[in-house]
């Protein structure tokens, strides 16, 4: 059912989208509030909280360990410490208890480490490279996206580029190099190189910082919806706002683990936190903007469909074409074929009933994870909203219409005629329930 | 035995039209055919001229018509392609078609009316036959086509109705003005026709048949009937019953008055070119593409005639082997044209998109359609190329121009099967509205079956190219015997030779 309560203070908006401002409005989602819908997002949050866990301590082995590695052959096979690396936010002896979830890896991701798809146990180098695994290219894809884009809002971009930052980061690099005149002469010879190797060792601890948080969000909404404490989208989406503001104060920082001794590249104490530097950001990289690669989005440059200025950029999930593209058989992305592995079953047999079933679960899965994204803009839309504007039901009808421009803001992103995107947005499909 | 290949389909019909059997009777009375066809395959002696296993008996003697029947390097190819295409129309079917007995029966009652046009000896026996096919075809287009259908058939019927009129119209002449009067076609003398009445004759079977192939200015047709046909009608068509023209020409125009043939060559193969190059300009223009690949076919009508016009044992050959080439590439392209209508409910080029699509899209069918437009634009390894080539191998040292402009067509006829397989296959699949029924497994059989041959006869082309050989070089000499002696005949009347003559009347004296 969807919600469609206009507050009566304020006339009918005149957006296009004008159904889903007056939801948001309302306190909803972007994604209408249906039984089927929370269905397919909770079980995507679960599918994609499995490798999430994976991912964010990769994220984070790579950040710490791998650093500046200019040949990082194994950065994907991580150490048992990492596999074991304790959660801040979960867990009995969590930092900062939120979630409810045990500290370690999931059970599901540990079964999955040792035996793979092939149920067998293999030496973890042979499952690698039969992509029999947990893939990071879209981590890394994500990472590269914030590292890429940004100047996207927060003070820990601007702290990238200052002398204290790359004091901190040659002092690194040094300690890295010591003792290997190979890595000693090539960081002599293109120090800028290293230097940016560093900043994308910072952004993998960021975005590791950020998925460790959320995690176990995802797997406790899962939970939550299993004993029907979860009922409906809207639920869902503030349950995401909460945990949000829950650990929005959260610090962000990069250290680097080197013989045993650990370096500050961007220390605790400068104060970043996970709302701002991480969070905001991300949403704005990966969901917005991304960059135009195969698989996400068909595009033409010849029609100026690229952008040319960055800022402009929409190639992330909220426009992404879950097809195939280039009919060149690339599966959606692999983080389709990850979160696959991992799929509850009330969604399988549900994927089962629609479309061509089980062969094209991937698409199918990948539209119900851009549903499941809607929402959780949406969260992060209400977060903005809350840390910068006014409540909902604030009794001043000029900071409701303040309220207003801001979702409107939010929603014009999508519909913007230069490029096209009204139709390569999402968010109309997304109301259907038939977009599958 | 030949007859059996006319009879076994023809009963089967009736017993269908009874209301008996149904679809797997139907695949039965089909294959029974296509197994003997085979089987004459192993009994055919390649060396021998002339038909083998003649059977005749006179039927109504009175006006001529005997049931006289036998095979020949070509019509054997022909009858084996009628066979395998009937079969493959069949299961090319939807099982929940409409009143499945009447078109399965009509389907039969086509395929061995065809049968008996490419096995008759007699001429009144090859025209029953040639218009037994007419009421099945109407049938089959008037009942189960697209919404347009109605049009179509009697579009089709008109124009097939004129090409009986001038078919008789030839026959009657050969008959009336042949000594001595027969129908037979081993007894045939045409020699007795004036040149003026060879060329008359030989023009009307010109026309008749060209309206059966049909060759460009007589296929305005053939667009609506291809299109609006339900996709067995379709394959069978351009597959088969376009052949009845081909056969037709070879058997009655080239065999017959190879005289009056060699003096119409050179219009011929000029037509030919022309047939290719509007053919595939018309294809480009297509936004359907059922309409692309119907007139895909005119323009390789046009090879044949060119091939035919040369009558060189290499274009000749050429020429039968395109037969051969043009029912399988053909019968395969409607077959996937079909099932792309079937499962995305167009065959607008502006909407396809995409359709090679993994997991939503259908891409067996749209690589299949690629490995058809591939063979049709004569891509090596593939039986069209094999057509082509010895087509243009064998004309170009008579007819170099029109045989360039036909290379010029092999050209065309890419670019817009480049168009076709960009438009709808490559792309991006509508992400909202691809909800597109999967391909069953028993679709694709049909389309596997036509594919394997179009491939094994692209890499082992002696398969088809050794059965009509011995009819190519036959008719090839006959056809060069002709124009030898007009060139004599030619000699023997100039100043010159009458100067020649005197000279040595004088020295002899």
């Amino acid at each position: 059912m969807t919600t469609t309560l206009v507050t009566p203070k304020l006339p009918p908006s005149t957006h296009p989208f004008a159904e889903v401002v007056h939801r948001l409005e309302a306190g909803g989602s972007m994604l209408p509030d249906t039984p089927e819908n929370l269905m397919q997002i909770i079980g995507l949050y679960k599918a994609y909280a499995v490798p999430m866990d994976f991912y964010w301590r990769d994220l984070l082995y790579i950040a710490e360990q791998v650093f500046v590695d200019p040949l990082p052959f194994f950065k994907f096979i991580i150490p048992e410490e990492y596999l074991k690396l304790a959660n801040h936010y979960a867990g009995d002896n969590a930092d900062l208890r939120i979630w409810r979830g045990p500290a370690t890896a999931h059970p599901e991701l540990l079964e999955f480490m040792e035996k793979g798809e092939l149920k067998r146990k293999l030496p973890r180098i042979l499952h690698h490279l039969w992509h029999d695994r947990i893939n990071m290219e879209f981590a890394e894809e994500c990472m590269r996206a914030m590292l890429w884009h940004r100047d996207m809002g927060g003070l820990l971009d601007p702290y990238m580029d200052s002398e204290e930052y790359k004091q901190n980061a040659d002092r690194a690099i040094r300690a890295y190099c010591q003792g290997n005149p190979l890595l000693t002469g090539l960081y002599k010879l293109f120090p800028d190189m290293f230097l940016e190797l560093c900043r994308q060792a910072t952004m993998y601890s960021v975005l590791g910082l950020f998925w460790e948080v959320m995690a176990p969000v995802f797997f406790e909404m899962s939970d939550l919806y299993d004993e029907g404490k979860i009922t409906s989208v809207p639920e869902a989406m503030n349950f995401l706002v909460n945990g949000i503001f829950a650990v929005a104060g959260r610090p962000i920082y990069h250290r680097v683990r080197i013989r045993g001794e650990w370096y500050d590249i961007v220390p605790k104490s400068k104060g970043f936190t996970w709302l701002y530097e991480a969070a905001f950001p991300y949403v704005e990289a990966v969901f917005y903007r991304t960059s135009p690669f195969r698989g996400t989005k068909s595009y033409n440059a010849q029609a100026n469909e690229v952008p040319t200025n960055q800022l402009d950029f929409h190639y992330g999930v909220l426009y992404a074409d879950k097809f195939p593209v280039g009919s060149a058989g690339i599966p959606p992305t692999l983080l389709h074929q990850d979160m696959y592995h991992f799929l509850p079953q009330y969604l399988v047999e549900y994927y089962r009933k629609h479309c061509r079933g089980e062969d094209d679960m991937l698409i199918q899965l990948g539209i119900s994870f851009q549903r499941s994204m809607y929402n959780v803009t949406s969260a992060v839309i209400q977060a903005g909203r809350a840390a910068f504007l006014y409540p909902l039901d604030d009794p001043n009808p000029r900071h409701l219409m303040m309220n207003r421009r801001y979702f409107e803001g939010q929603l014009n992103r999508f519909t913007r005629p230069e490029y096209g995107i009204r139709e390569a947005a999402r968010l109309s499909y997304i109301q259907d329930q038939n977009y599958r | 035995m030949l007859s059996a290949l006319i009879v076994l389909p023809i009963l089967g019909s009736l017993l269908l039209f009874l209301g008996l059997g149904g679809r797997k009777l139907a695949v039965v009375l089909a294959g029974i055919p296509l197994a003997i066809s085979l089987f004459l395959f192993t009994r055919f002696d390649v060396q021998a001229t002339g038909f083998q296993w003649e059977q005749r008996w006179d039927w109504i003697p009175q006006i001529g018509l005997s049931y006289s029947l036998g095979l020949d390097g070509l019509a054997l190819l022909m009858v084996a392609l009628n066979g395998l295409l009937t079969l493959i129309a069949i299961l090319t079917a939807e099982p929940e078609t409409k009143r499945p007995n009447l078109f399965y029966g009509c389907i039969l009652l086509m395929s061995g009316s065809v049968n008996g046009a490419f096995a008759a000896q007699n001429l009144l026996l090859f025209f029953l036959f040639y218009e037994l096919v007419l009421i099945p075809i109407y049938l089959l287009i008037s009942i189960w086509g697209s919404p347009k259908r109605d049009y179509a058939a009697i579009k089709f019927l008109i124009y097939t109705a004129v090409s009986a009129v001038f078919l008789l119209g030839a026959f009657l002449a050969v008959y009336w003005l042949g000594d001595p009067h027969t129908f037979e076609l081993a007894e045939i003398r045409i020699s007795s026709l004036g040149p003026a009445a060879q060329t008359l004759a030989l023009l009307a079977l010109i026309v008749a048949f060209g309206i059966k192939m049909p060759l460009v200015p007589f296929h305005t047709w053939l667009p609506d009937a291809y299109g609006e046909s339900s996709p067995p009608v379709a394959v069978l068509l351009g597959g088969v019953l376009s052949k009845l023209g081909t056969y037709g020409l070879f058997r009655f125009g080239l065999q017959l008055f190879p005289q009056a043939w060699a003096d119409l060559s050179g219009l011929l193969a000029w037509w030919g070119a022309i047939a290719v190059l509007s053919g595939a300009l018309a294809a480009i223009a297509q936004k359907d593409i059922k309409r692309m690949v119907a007139y895909s076919s005119i323009g390789h009508m046009g090879y044949i005639l060119l091939g035919m016009a040369a009558a060189t044992p290499i274009s000749l050959t050429g020429a039968m082997v395109q037969m051969v080439s043009h029912g399988l590439i053909l019968a395969l392209l409607f077959d996937l044209v079909g099932l792309v209508e079937r499962k995305v409910g167009t065959r607008d080029l502006n909407v396809l998109n995409g359709l090679l699509n993994p997991l939503r899209g259908l891409p067996t069918v749209s690589a299949l359609l690629i490995l058809g437009g591939m063979a049709s634009a004569g891509i090596p390894g593939l039986v069209g190329f094999v057509a082509e080539f010895l087509i243009f191998q064998g004309s170009y040292q008579d007819f170099p121009l029109p045989t360039l402009l036909s290379i010029c067509g092999t050209g065309l006829t890419a670019v817009y099967f480049v168009i076709l397989l960009n438009r709808t296959c490559f792309g991006k699949l509508d992400n909202r509205t691809a909800y597109y029924p999967r391909v069953q497994g028993w679709e694709r059989i049909p389309g596997f079956l036509l594919t394997a041959l179009i491939v094994w006869f692209g890499i082992q082309p002696m398969n088809l190219v050794k059965w009509p050989q011995t009819l190519a070089f036959t008719l090839s000499t006959q056809v060069a015997q002709a124009q030898t002696l007009v060139i004599a005949e030619a000699e023997h009347s100039s100043p010159s030779s009458l100067l020649q003559g005197s000279l040595m009347d004088n020295a002899s004296s």
